[in-house]
């Protein structure tokens, strides 16, 4: 029972104390700097301190925690990933996720709903029988389940799609696929990263990177230059900004991706729904609401406008799975930005410059990886070399053509 | 229908039609022209809902649109909207997120613990333990959450459509009549957009003493309706402001998109709330929608009624409480001086008490808790706050708030219109906006009628010159109020904490102070943390208060504070509405209709209908389409293949284009003859296959997948242009039909049909020929993807149907059959041919796919030969084999993708199987490990229960090993 | 929607066009190293700002150039590959 809300009723006045400090000055150098201030960024300042001893960190966030990818995704949290590499990363993050709050003392909202993704053609069955059976082999909760067991599940689908689609035929079931509360992630990091030692600077936004014979010295921000020989580069759909400044080539691409949000309801949705033909996801929250997204604005933009075109069609494929919500109002509309990358895996670890670190390429699938991020990229920064997980998502593997093909395990995307 | 009033001048009701309806399971009587809560009102009925999260009693606020505690449901169709919705007779209401009923609600009792949950208490409790939080969830959710979703709601279409127009006024108040006015005369298009069910905005409502007004109010309505140039839509909302004026716009029924050529917005303002002790309760609301009240719907707000005012609006208010028979009990009014205006003086002759420097510290419940029985009126301190032990309780049934507004910005901010902090105004206005953007009235600060309706004409001529229909252009003559009618700070703290800013989301300010202590000290983390706005509402009666309160904490003016992201959409809209009738186009190939009266069983092959098999009676599916492909190899067969991508490629340097875009070489291919050939895309990979058959020196037939070619032939069109090669390209899919006749009795039934000579000199295999079949122009093409002698025949697709039947008669004699997709992939898996997509993935290189003989040596170039060479440097980590299962085997069969293990490692997996074949035994391909390639070599495949199925990697093909099938 | 213009058929809404990604001129193939050419096909700038690209009219099948500033999805101008300007 909440003996946490006793207090709250009895005290007099509310001893709450700041989730992190909000230092005034930005110190002249720090052992390591993270560009960054999303749920990725403040996980490794974390695990930096908790897992490597390293606290002298200060976070650099252009605006405020969480203000990117962190705040603006769909929340939805899985494993069920297509490539070896893919899998085992995610489910890393999964176990991390599970023990999340209550390792760092903060309700995220953690909640394993099942998740489904939906197969309406043969090619796309074929597709998630092949990731249940990667999964399988590693140990990860996935099979492929058909139409009479999705309906038994999920008793308010229309698996004929009205007519308007090909039918459901079939769907990769993920009994530990989980949504969360994102900017909770966020918050609980900050603090686990304060009470760490990391100082958290919000609104400093960063110049430049000094780059000296080939590795990290120093980054010039707004409020000026900080010293340093280690800088983790975790700003998702601003790489391509950062990467000029240290002089690296990366594949990535940014494109906007939006979600929408409706009025919030009694509960009657409990699992996760993706459809891979319609690419379409809907889960409801705990507050009620219908979280839904579609797939990726179609061309390259670096901003996060909202389009017409895409509620639109994502109304249409909600009610072609769902014909009853024709009443469900809308609330709003938003959009976040993907970098990605041509297999669908991120980019992590080191990179040419040495002491530059980098942490990208997270296009539609981010936000799960948070913690495995966090941590893996701590290790990465106190070792000086890329964690067994992430060695490979290394920049390196374009020039080598030596890619980890994921496109078939992003839910939506393409 | 006791609170109702005589006739009001212009009132909305309609007296002659009475209408029945029921809510919370009484009967009331209302008219038409009420919007339920007025119709609910005009019974006494207050209550109209219970809140969020402490479930207190609440009523309507604005009257506008923005009350989220007026919300039903009617057993079908839930969050219906009290304060908008227009009654209808037989309205069947109970209001959403009560258990048991909106007196009896058995949740009435949380709030007596909400000094246990403060503001994000959820963050810090119910994930300890662990094992208990799926429990906490459970319950959270049930709790959360407004109404019920009704899953047996029939499915309808809402139908779109589009509207153009060169200028889009947005909002019929007084400034915006005089914009459309103004911009109408011009000769430009015009479409006038009101929300209410009226035109006319405040005029409605706000200015029922001034006679003057009244009158320019039934001229300018008169003027617009008679304007040919202008069309008016009322109760319609703009939801959404997209890029180049793409706007949004929502009614009962539909939602039409509009491309405006300039946009002129005339919102107006919404009143805002004051922050005071008990200020929810029903009977507390805004000093405009008592003045809604009466002048709309004719029905008294209450007997007795205590006033907070802080601008001249309160002053107006006071005057038409009085006229419509309300005792105006007391004025507390937040400014020391009160009010300078004549109105003030006209309320003090009336003999009202006008308590200066005061303000109400609480608002008195009634018993019941559903309605008022006085307000605590107290005075002000020097620190702004309320000395309320000087308070005294003051009765009444009814208080109006009338503190400020805060300009309609929504749509505004959406359109790209950037806004500051006015010191004067005490209000955010417009400092920057968008080319074909324009302002007037109230949402830009001007407060004066007569202004407004100047500053209408002026945007409005501005916006017509902008859009090219006026010489002249226009400088607006209006700027904007100098005085404030907004209350810099009307928040006060109150002990019981019961102050809300958010009727919502049930947030006080002690909740604000809470978040801003533990960091939550930004407007962005501050809304995501407290969820300030993120209600039904959308913040519109909460997020201005909410800045003011972080400014205030924070020590930062209103501009530093900054405010949240305005998103669409401006109120929450139906799905349905945006989805329309969801319009998804299918193809069908010429030959449908006679698959579909045999009995075809269609499948989605991508955009088309594609038959996978024929059925048959008592014949299983399986059974089915082994019998096709048995026809195939014995006898005759016929497929329809119009799917299938063609392309045309002529002219000079058509070779030279396909020689860069093939693996293979044409260069020298002869007329008449065509080959096999993939495509790579930069990185080496196979994105394409088909045939590329020469027709004449400069003249090429090529074919592509289904799926493939309308990305492929787009890419060639780039390629073409980037390397300024002379040739015409022509994407001829959907204008030929194509089908594939094979077996070994082929030739003998398509001789009857046909001019071309068939014998097998003079048309080998792979060979192509034009000519007539059935009596139509065809291409003809010796292919051998199934392994048997075949002809594939491509016609103008209106004359496909005419050349299936011509050749299923012809074909008679040796038992013609149709066969499906299914058979055909069986077919070609015998003969070891791959499909493009399904036996490779998106990483597949040509090395890894035994299509190395399709690479031609010595090419200059082609597109991928370069990464290629890259691959041919490392080691090739997988490659596609054949493999086998045992004659006769009657063990488990793995499906498509199933993983072949070896060593606990994952080492390959099958991409195409077939149980049962003509061969008599299971086949397929598969990915290898290069070690394992060698034929004879044992693998294990694993099942879905985990059972392995052993098999053996075989050459390819199985069947006809040399080919001799198809080269009869 | 949007509204692009395209240098044959004037300004459409974007829907009916397909983005071709960033105008990328390829290197002689066999004049540049692995590495180089392994930059060519996978890496991309995708920097703030003006982005010359190519886009494709669906309808009329013409391919031609947009500079874009993809920061603030302005067009600024639009032209055949080797042709002229259109607005």
């Amino acid at each position: 029972m909440p003996f946490r809300l006793l207090k709250f009723g009895l005290e007099k006045e509310y001893s709450e104390p700041r989730m992190f400090r909000s230092p005034a000055e930005l110190r002249d150098s720090y052992d390591v700097v993270i560009i960054g201030g999303g749920a990725h960024g403040l996980a490794a300042a974390h695990y930096l301190a908790a897992e490597h001893g390293i606290h002298d960190v200060a976070v650099l966030e252009q605006r405020y925690i969480g203000h990117g990818g962190t705040g603006r995704n769909t929340a939805i949290i899985r494993s069920n990933y297509l490539t070896e590499e893919g899998a085992r990363f995610y489910q890393f993050s999964v176990d991390l996720y599970r023990d999340l709050a209550r390792s760092l003392d903060f309700n995220l909202f953690y909640s394993e709903r099942g998740h489904f993704t939906l197969a309406h053609t043969p090619a796309s069955l074929r597709t998630q029988r092949w990731r249940a059976e990667v999964n399988k082999h590693l140990g990860i909760d996935s099979e492929v389940v058909g139409p009479e067991f999705i309906k038994k599940k999920i008793p308010e689908i229309d698996l004929n799609c009205g007519g308007h689609q090909p039918p459901i035929v079939g769907a990769l079931f993920h009994p530990p696929g989980a949504i969360a509360r994102h900017d909770a992630v966020a918050w609980a990091y900050a603090r686990g990263a304060d009470q760490g030692g990391a100082e958290i600077h919000q609104r400093t936004t960063v110049s430049d990177i000094e780059v000296v014979d080939g590795r990290v010295a120093g980054v010039h921000t707004d409020r000026g230059f900080i010293k340093t020989r280690k800088v983790i580069s975790a700003v998702a759909g601003w790489t391509t900004s950062i990467q000029r400044m240290v002089g690296l080539r990366t594949p990535l691409v940014v494109h906007p991706l939006q979600a929408m949000v409706t009025e919030p309801f009694k509960p009657w949705l409990d699992a996760i729904v993706v459809s891979a033909s319609l690419h379409t996801y809907v889960s409801q929250s705990s507050r009620g609401e219908l979280v839904t997204g579609a797939s990726l604005d179609p061309y390259e933009l670096i901003s996060m406008r909202s389009t017409l075109d895409f509620a639109e069609g994502l109304a249409g494929h909600m009610l072609d799975l769902f014909p009853f919500l024709g009443d469900v109002k809308v609330l709003r509309q938003w959009a976040g930005l993907c970098d990605m990358t041509p297999d669908f895996s991120p980019i992590m670890g080191t990179t040419p410059i040495e002491g530059f670190y980098i942490d990208a390429g997270w296009g539609t699938w981010g936000f799960k990886a948070s913690p495995v991020c966090g941590y893996t990229m701590a290790h990465t920064v106190a070792t000086g070399e890329d964690h067994p997980l992430i060695r490979a998502f290394n920049v390196s593997r374009f020039g080598a053509f030596d890619l980890v093909g994921e496109k078939g395990a992003a839910s939506v995307g393409h | 229908m006791k609170q109702r009033l005589a006739a009001q001048p212009g009132e909305w009701i309609d007296r002659t039609q009475e209408l029945e309806f029921r809510f919370e399971g009484e009967t009331y009587k209302g008219y038409a022209g009420d919007v339920i809560a007025s119709a609910l009102w005009a019974n006494g009925v207050q209550m109209t809902g219970r809140s969020f999260k402490y479930h207190r009693p609440r009523g309507i606020y604005s009257l506008a649109g923005h009350d989220a505690n007026a919300m039903f449901s009617d057993g079908t169709h839930t969050h219906l909207r009290g304060d908008s919705l227009p009654l209808v007779a037989g309205m069947d209401l109970r209001a959403v997120n009560t258990f048991g009923g909106l007196k009896g609600d058995k949740l009435n009792w949380v709030e007596l613990f909400s000094r246990f949950m403060p503001v994000g208490f959820y963050y810090k409790v119910f994930h300890r333990p662990a094992w208990l939080f799926p429990f906490h969830e459970k319950q959270i959710r049930k709790i959360a959450g407004l109404g019920e979703i009704n899953p047996a709601l029939p499915s309808t279409t809402s139908p779109k459509d589009y509207a153009w127009c060169d200028v889009l006024v947005v909002g019929g108040g007084a400034a915006g009549l005089e914009a459309a006015l103004a911009a109408g005369r011009t000769g430009a298009r015009v479409l006038l957009i009101e929300q209410q069910a009226r035109l006319g905005g405040s005029l409605a409502w706000q200015h029922g003493r001034d006679e003057e007004a009244q009158r320019a109010y039934g001229t300018l309505v008169e003027a617009v309706l008679a304007l040919e140039a202008v069309e008016v839509r009322c109760a319609t909302m703009v939801g959404g402001h997209y890029a180049d004026h793409w706007v949004a716009l929502f009614d009962a029924d539909r939602m039409s998109k509009v491309r405006a050529g300039a946009v002129v917005y005339a919102p107006g303002a919404i009143e805002q709330p004051a922050v005071f002790g008990h200020n929810d309760l029903p009977g507390v609301m805004l000093g405009s929608a008592a003045q809604r009240l009466v002048r709309l719907y004719a029905t008294k707000p209450c007997e007795r009624m205590v006033l907070l005012a802080a601008n001249s609006q309160a002053y107006g208010v006071a005057l038409d409480m009085l006229e419509a028979g309300v005792e105006v009990a007391a004025i507390a009014d937040l400014r020391p001086d009160g009010e300078p205006s004549v109105l003030g003086e006209e309320v003090a002759a009336a003999g009202v008490p006008i308590h200066c420097g005061h303000a109400v510290y609480e608002a008195v419940a009634k018993g019941d808790k559903s309605g008022l029985r006085g307000a605590v009126v107290a005075p002000l301190r020097d620190d702004g706050e309320i000395e309320s032990s000087r308070g005294q309780l003051i009765a009444c049934d009814g208080i109006a708030v009338s503190v400020g507004w805060m300009p309609n910005a929504a749509l505004l901010s959406q359109a790209g219109v950037k806004f500051a902090y006015e010191q004067t105004l005490q209000q955010l206005a417009p400092v920057s906006k968008p080319d074909g953007i324009f302002v007037a009235g109230r949402a830009r600060g001007t407060y004066d009628l007569d202004a407004q309706r100047i500053d209408g004409r002026d945007q409005g001529a501005a916006a017509a010159y902008y859009t090219g229909r006026e010489d002249k252009q226009i400088s607006p003559r209006v700027e904007s109020c100098k005085t404030a009618h907004s209350h810099p700070y009307p928040i006060f703290a109150h002990s019981g904490k019961k102050n809300f800013v958010d009727f919502d989301e049930d947030l006080h300010l002690t909740d604000f102070v809470n978040a801003h202590q533990e960091g939550y000290d930004s407007v962005e983390l501050l809304k995501r943390y407290s969820t300030v706005g993120m209600g039904p509402s959308q913040g519109k009666l909460a997020n201005m208060n909410a800045m003011r309160i972080l400014a205030k904490l924070n020590g930062d003016t209103i501009d530093e504070t900054g405010s949240t992201t305005s998103r669409p959409f401006y109120q929450p809209v139906p799905l349905g509405h945006l989805a329309g009738r969801r319009f998804h186009p299918m193809r069908q190939t010429p030959m449908h209709a006679w698959h579909a009266a045999h009995d075809a069983e269609f499948y989605h092959a991508g955009d088309w209908y594609r038959p996978e098999y024929y059925r048959r009676a008592n014949t299983h599916r399986d059974e089915c389409i082994f019998q096709e492909a048995q026809q195939v190899r014995t006898g005759l067969g016929v497929i329809d293949v119009g799917t299938l991508g063609k392309l045309l490629i002529n002219g000079p340097d058509a070779v030279e284009l396909l020689e860069r875009l093939y693996t293979g070489r044409f260069k020298k291919r002869a007329v008449g003859r065509y080959r096999y050939a993939v495509a790579l895309d930069e990185s080496g990979v196979v994105i394409e296959d088909g045939v590329i058959a020469r027709l004449a020196e400069d003249r090429f037939y090529v074919t592509a997948t289904s799926s493939g070619v309308g990305a492929f032939y787009r890419e060639m069109l780039r390629w073409a242009a980037i390397w300024g090669l002379d040739v015409t390209l022509s994407n001829a899919t959907g204008q030929l039909a194509a089908l594939n006749l094979a077996g070994p009795h082929s030739r003998e039934a398509l001789t009857a049909l046909t001019d071309i000579d068939l014998s097998p000199e003079a048309f080998p295999y792979l060979g192509v020929r034009e000519g007539e079949v059935a009596g139509v122009r065809a291409l003809v093409m010796r292919v051998g993807f199934v392994g048997e002698l075949g002809y594939e025949v491509h016609v103008p697709a209106w004359q496909g149907a005419h050349v299936w039947q011509s050749i299923f008669a012809a074909g008679e004699p040796w038992g013609v059959r149709a066969f499906g997709v299914e058979a055909q992939r069986l077919l070609r898996l015998e003969k070891g041919h791959l499909i493009v997509g399904h036996d490779t993935d998106a990483l597949t290189h040509p090395y890894e796919a035994g299509l190395a003989g399709a690479i031609g040596k010595n090419k200059p170039f082609f597109v991928g030969q370069r990464s290629l060479q890259i691959y041919r440097k490392r080691e090739t980590k997988r490659v596609l084999v054949g493999v086998r299962w045992p004659d006769g085997f009657k063990g488990g069969l793995p499906e498509e993708c199933h993983l072949i293990i070896k060593d606990g490692r994952m080492v390959g997996r099958i991409t195409s199987i077939a149980p049962v074949s003509t061969l008599g035994y299971a086949l397929g391909m598969a990915f290898v490990e290069p070690d394992m390639a060698e034929p004879g070599t044992r693998i294990e495949v694993r099942l879905d229960d985990g059972a392995m199925s052993v098999a053996e990697v075989a050459a390819l093909p199985f069947y006809d090993r040399d080919d001799e099938r198809q080269g009869l | 929607m949007k509204i692009l213009h395209c240098p044959i058929n004037g300004p459409r809404p974007i829907q009916e066009f397909s983005f071709g990604g960033a105008v990328r001129p390829m290197p002689d193939p066999q004049q540049v190293d692995d590495e180089a050419w392994a930059d060519y096909v996978f890496n991309r700038d995708g920097e703030q700002g003006i982005q010359r690209e190519w886009w494709y009219h669906i309808a009329s099948n013409t391919w031609f150039i947009a500079e874009r500033n993809i920061t603030s999805d302005q067009f600024i101008r639009t032209y055949l590959w080797n042709g002229e300007e259109a607005s």
